[in-house]
């Protein structure tokens, strides 16, 4: 058991390891400030009628979409700022007193009280609610609320380094009827755009569809590598909705940017990102007890003898081995991991399908050309992954992400782009980087022989596994684990009697599936278990002929004399498996050592004298 | 473990064509290697070795001229430096030749004499020889049936390959690549060779249930590919669980892990420089307030809390352990069933094989119908998996893996929900900027041509990868191995530079390398690049200080880094200091203040004082001219003066002239 139990603590372990590096690549990140994002939504009346039989109303789509930004966001990178504003409203209230602007939420942390605030409007209940608060008004201008929205970003006082508006709407020409407005929302549009305001058009489903060419195609902008998504349609359905949002909430950051050599003195910049990364349940915090505020924690490191601090040159780093210790310089310890620069080395390619599936042993990375340190890179590597699609081949690389990491392997996947119906990217153009074991990695196995299912058996699985298939997401799952931790510190924030159960999707639906597989169980049960087999009984031992001491497999299948022969004129005796062929040679009186090739050799030589 | 290193130092081994090492050279070195693997991964195997072919002789069984020129260089125990330095300097070139396989009864006469009543879970020989030294077959028939009843196990070492014009009767698993076997062209073998060889053969063929031929290899391919070395290995732990689908529908599995990043095993302690003691390296943690005087608070007076958002909210460690997710038991439960190619991404770190349990016969069929239902539908099963009651649930997938020895299910973890990042990138297709000409997309298919990495017969059936990464070992181990052993040896001699060889198995095939050539220099020449700029621009004082609301701290940050410039990045801090004046207002006023103070202490530290005194002066006149005398009437009260002797050695002011020199003339007049 002892290694399986390690595991669990490496993981543990790991986990703290990888601290340090999240907060290296996160420590940038606050460097660089924060992201910042405000959604703007459109209040006036029609966001709030249903359209066809659709489940939702427009704006309880938005309000939907926004809440799940903020827990999301609450999870993933809660120092990010939020805010929520509405327009088309009755009331208003705002820095500059705009007419039908109203902030609801100004740019802040998400939090808990924010949360619970924007579930007040949601449903029917919230539609009235809504109204008796803020109320409609059709004439506003969205020139203004623009504005509202940039003395926003200019009130806050941190750095900020990403600035969005996600505007949500299903009005498609808000002021058909008065150029002045009109012209003030394109130069407003046109300010954020010099200011660096990345502006997005969530457009949602009205009567009649969502023409953006009316008046939006001049209001939306788009940054160089943002060029996606001005063309996509309107959203209808919740899920494509949030699709898009979640697609533009998190800015992308590169992990690293690094020369990717095709030889000697070629080579092209990529940058490198993490497309999945494992959420971890963030670390605690220590607080003062009669205060509960955040106290700091100091570490010193002293000698024991003197008490006088140490700096790091007055420590060094040692092992023990035997008896004997070996002291090395701490950038020693460095160095010795040090065996290349930073990048990524061809090696040469393979086809893809010599990729092993189960060669895996971390999470893959992404990489994607950098134009801004060696220009020309886009198009070496547009090149590169149009000719590694064509002829299906992978790249292999040798990879280094910093100076001081041992290299490792990495094939490079190509990867083309692909839409979905909305023409919402699902897979960006690039490769992946699949890191490859080496050989230390592999570890040997104590298999079990086999015992190969006829086809009867076979088929009645398949028809289970007909009963059971669903369309695997990658989104499918939530974590129950960060799910229930961060529901336990909702409620407690906002002193709820009992946490709010999150549903925990891991658990197998086992009444649905017994009710969908329903004989077919216990057909199944019938074709490959004994009468009187339990498979939850513990060691169950197989029942053994008497006479014989020894174990004898007997495998079930046993081919014909014809057969085999037949097999041995067409040469496809190979697709025979070892403990079938076995016994052939058995049958026969063959010796045929341990091998495939042995027994195959045997076998042939042996029918084609007869 | 108990293994016995063989080695020839007959004369003939110290041959080499020029240019080369010689056999003895590169038997030590693959012996060095395997015994610092053994030293710094600290296996339990116990190791010995015997030399033949020495000028003197030393075994048990020498008697006559019987077993001559055999020396016991090391008798069966734990690897240790010792050994090491004994490989190195110890073993020496002999002058003599023996009986490579009087040579093995030694060894095996030694393993069983030293292995009586202890328990060895395997008994091993490791033999490298070059073969040149003649032998008699008497005993050969004895020896195999020695080897076979005591379940010794073999290995041979050679400086050449010994399977030419044969295959290698290589399994579908292959130990080793034909690449390195063609290029060693057998040339230049004596006689006595040969026979060595079809000897060689004979035993490892008679032995065949040990694995036979695949048992030998040469010195370079093992020193490029050490993981041959069989002998370190992890044994595996089974995980005995029910796969369910349904509740009423179980098999009785085992799952194993196949594959995880191995990592260093032995972490590093801090040790004082100049005792080299870690118990005079102490660690002392202490917490407090974020108040001025950053009080220190008991550690029994905290608690623990999250942060939830902008809330951060007191949660202990009692009610967490309560309220949190609980794993019911161990599961591997299927889910559902989904095509195989909605999986894009795994997470984890570990691959699991999942068998059915041993010994169950109905496991294994219903198993089977499974992984074999799967295969043919290309389908893969979700399954949730929980290692125990403690341990935190996973989703993952299980797809079928069908191979002649076995069959089995492989099970990786999959990305929640939580874990995924959405990142948009600009399509690279309807872009003309980045659109490549017809020219350059040739260049790059003959590039890809020219730098395959797969060997395809004359015949082009059969293909084989000339690069398997998964047979090559982590050069970062050998590497570490290679400075320790350097540094036990000459501590305070610089680190040793990396051995070409391990550098060389990084490389791309030197047949390739060649290859690519022509079509490299043509996308070159096809293709502009040019470097924009330097990468990383270090950021300068000025940058961090602007847009900051909290320039003291910065101060301290940066006056401490390495190369600072404290005259500059004071004038930084006075920057600020002088704009937070043009506002007035008491709130600036404080921050001034606070500035100053901080730049004032950290002057004293750094023996800066000049710098600070000149400010303070410059500053006084700067408040008389613009009726700042509020802010410094402030200063004044909070005690912030020229620094004096008393305070620093660089200071020749005392604290009456302090004083005195920082009172306004206004003051004065009046």
């Amino acid at each position: 058991m002892s290694e399986w139990m390690s595991y669990y603590k490496n993981e543990e372990d790991e986990e703290e390891e990888e601290y340090p590096e999240e907060v290296e690549t996160g420590g940038e990140y606050k460097y660089a400030g924060r992201d910042s994002l405000i959604f703007l939504v459109d209040a006036s009346k029609d966001m709030f009628e249903y359209y066809d039989d659709d489940e939702w109303t427009p704006f309880d789509m938005t309000i939907q979409c926004i809440r799940s930004v903020y827990t999301n966001k609450i999870i993933s990178s809660d120092r990010d700022l939020l805010s929520v504003v509405f327009y088309g409203t009755e009331k208003h209230k705002n820095s500059v007193d705009f007419k039908h602007v109203y902030v609801l939420q100004e740019l802040d942390n998400p939090g808990a009280k924010r949360v619970l605030e924007l579930d007040k409007y949601k449903g029917d209940q919230g539609k009235v609610l809504f109204r008796e608060s803020f109320g409609h008004n059709a004439d506003y201008s969205l020139g203004e609320a623009l504005w509202a929205c940039c003395n926003l970003f200019s009130d806050v006082q941190l750095k900020m380094s990403h600035k969005r508006i996600m505007l949500f709407t299903n009005e498609d020409n808000p002021h058909g009827h008065d150029s002045t407005k009109a012209k003030l929302a394109r130069t407003k549009a046109a300010d954020l755009r010099e200011t660096g305001i990345f502006l997005d058009l969530m457009h949602l489903k009205k009567p009649g569809g969502f023409d953006i060419s009316l008046f939006y195609r001049d209001i939306i902008n788009t940054a160089e590598d943002e060029d996606l998504g001005v063309h996509t349609d309107a959203s209808s359905k919740l899920e494509d909705l949030m699709k898009k949002v979640r697609a533009k909430e998190t800015k992308k950051r590169a992990l690293v940017r690094l020369n990717f050599h095709l030889g000697k003195d070629l080579s092209l910049t990529v940058g490198v990102y993490s497309l999945v990364q494992k959420a971890f349940k963030p670390s605690p915090v220590k607080l003062y007890r009669e205060t509960n505020e955040p106290v700091k924690t100091k570490t010193r490191t002293f000698n024991r003898e003197t008490g006088s601090l140490l700096l790091p040159s007055d420590t060094k780093k040692a092992q023990t081995y035997g008896n004997r210790q070996i002291v090395l310089e701490k950038e020693e310890v460095e160095e010795v991991k040090r065996f290349d620069s930073p990048g990524l080395v061809l090696i040469g390619f393979k086809p893809l399908v010599m990729l092993k599936q189960h060669h895996y042993i971390k999470p893959s990375q992404f990489i994607y050309p950098e134009e801004s340190f060696i220009s020309g890179s886009t198009t070496l590597f547009n090149a590169l992954l149009t000719k590694c699609l064509d002829k299906e081949v992978m790249a292999l690389c040798r990879y280094t992400r910093c100076r001081n990491t041992p290299p490792r392997f990495v094939a490079l996947v190509p990867q083309e782009e692909e839409l979905d119906e909305q023409k919402v990217q699902t897979a960006p153009p690039g490769f992946h980087l699949i890191f490859l074991p080496y050989a230390d990695d592999k570890r040997k196995i104590d298999f079990t022989e086999k015992v190969p299912a006829n086809d009867e058996q076979v088929d009645k699985m398949k028809e289970i596994i007909q009963k059971l298939r669903f369309k695997y997401r990658n989104d499918s799952f939530e974590n129950p684990v960060l799910q229930q931790h961060f529901r336990n510190l909702e409620a407690l924030a906002l002193d709820l009697i009992e946490p709010e159960q999150a549903e925990d999707l891991t658990q197998p639906k086992v009444e649905a599936m017994n009710h969908r597989l329903g004989d077919l169980v216990e057909q199944f049960k019938q074709l490959v278990y004994p009468p009187d087999y339990n498979p939850e009984g513990k060691a169950m031992k197989r029942k053994q002929g008497e006479g014989a001491g020894q174990t004898e497999k007997k495998p079930r299948m046993e081919v014909s004399k014809d057969e085999l022969r037949s097999h041995v004129q067409k040469g496809t005796l190979g697709k025979f498996t070892v403990p079938v062929l076995k016994e052939a040679c058995r049958v026969y009186g063959l010796k045929g050592g341990g091998k495939k090739q042995e027994l195959l050799d045997a076998l042939t030589e042996y029918f084609s004298k007869f | 473990c108990a293994i016995v290193l063989c080695m020839d130092v007959g004369f003939a081994m110290s041959n080499s064509a020029p240019g080369e090492e010689s056999p003895f050279e590169q038997a030590k070195k693959l012996m060095t290697m395997f015994v610092q693997r053994q030293v710094f991964a600290e296996s339990k195997d116990e190791v010995s070795v015997v030399l033949f072919g020495t000028d003197g002789t030393e075994n048990t069984l020498a008697s006559g001229d019987q077993y001559q020129n055999i020396t016991v260089q090391r008798h069966l125990m734990l690897p240790d430096f010792d050994l090491l330095e004994d490989i190195q300097n110890a073993i020496q070139p002999g002058s003599e030749q023996a009986d490579f396989l009087d040579a093995l009864v030694v060894c095996m006469d030694l393993l069983q004499k030293e292995t009586v009543g202890k328990k060895y879970e395997k008994r091993h020989i490791e033999v490298f020889t070059d073969l040149s030294s003649p032998f008699s077959e008497d005993q050969l028939e004895i020896i195999i049936a020695n080897l076979k009843k005591t379940g010794i196990s073999l290995q041979f070492f050679l400086p050449f390959p010994v399977d030419d014009e044969e295959g290698s009767g290589d399994t579908g698993d292959g130990q080793h690549s034909d690449m390195y076997r063609n290029s060693f062209p057998r040339k230049g073998l004596t006689e006595q060779q040969k026979e060595g060889i079809c000897m060689v053969r004979k035993l490892m063929f008679a032995l065949e249930e040990e694995g036979g031929l695949d048992e030998i290899y040469t010195f370079r391919e093992s020193l490029e590919r050490l993981s041959m070395f069989k002998k370190i290995e992890r044994k595996p732990m089974p995980w005995p669980c029910q796969l369910t689908i349904g509740s009423n529908l179980s098999i009785r599995i085992v799952a194993y892990k196949s594959l995880m990043e191995e990592k260093l095993k032995k972490s590093w302690t801090l040790v004082d420089a100049k005792t080299l003691k870690k118990e005079d390296v102490q660690k002392e943690t202490v917490y407090c307030l974020n108040d001025d005087d950053e009080t220190e608070v008991p550690k029994d007076d905290l608690v623990q809390g999250f942060r939830y958002g902008s809330d951060i909210v007191p949660f202990s460690k009692v009610d967490e352990e309560q309220m949190k997710y609980k794993t019911e038991a161990k599961c591997f439960s299927v889910l559902g069933f989904s095509r195989s190619s909605q999986v894009h991404h795994y997470m984890g770190n570990q691959v699991l094989k999942v068998f059915a349990a041993k010994d169950d016969e109905a496991a294994a069929v219903a198993l089977s119908a499974l992984i074999h239902a799967l295969d043919e539908l290309d389908v893969v099963a979700i399954v949730r998996y929980a290692y125990d009651r403690r341990s935190n649930p996973q989703v993952g997938v299980a797809f079928p893996c069908i191979k002649d020895a076995y069959e089995c299910l492989i099970y990786v973890q999959l990305p929640y929900m939580e874990d995924l990042r959405q990142y948009m990138f600009s399509s690279l297709k309807n872009n003309k900027k980045y659109t490549p000409t017809e020219d350059q997309l040739s260049a790059v298919d003959s590039l890809i041509d020219s730098m395959s990495l797969i060997y395809e017969d004359d015949d082009g059936e059969t293909t084989e990868d000339i690069f398997k990464t998964s047979k090559i070992p982590n050069p970062q181990f050998q590497r570490l191995y290679q400075c320790l052993q350097y540094k036990a040896f000459h501590p305070d001699k610089p680190l040793p530079s990396i051995e070409q060889h391990l550098l060389e198995m990084l490389e791309t095939p030197q047949e390739v390398r060649e290859r690519c050539q022509a079509p490299l220099e043509k996308i070159k020449a096809l293709f502009p690049l040019k470097v924009a700029g330097k990468k990383k621009e270090q950021k300068t004082a000025q940058d961090i200080f602007k847009d900051n609301i909290n320039p003291a701290e910065n101060f301290c940050v940066l006056v401490r880094q390495k190369n600072a410039n404290f005259k500059e990045v004071s004038q930084q801090l006075v920057n600020r200091i002088e704009q937070f004046l043009e506002t007035k207002g008491l709130q600036y006023y404080m921050k001034s203040i606070n500035c100053i103070r901080v730049f004032r202490e950290e002057a004293i530290k750094l023996s800066e004082v000049q710098c600070f005194n000149d400010f303070l002066q410059a500053l006084k006149e700067k408040v008389e001219d613009k009726t700042l005398a509020d802010f410094w009437e402030i200063l004044i009260q909070d005690g912030i003066s020229l620094i004096t002797k008393d305070e620093a050695k660089g200071s020749s002011v005392t604290s009456d002239e302090a004083k005195k020199v920082l009172l306004l003339h206004s003051y004065l007049s009046i």
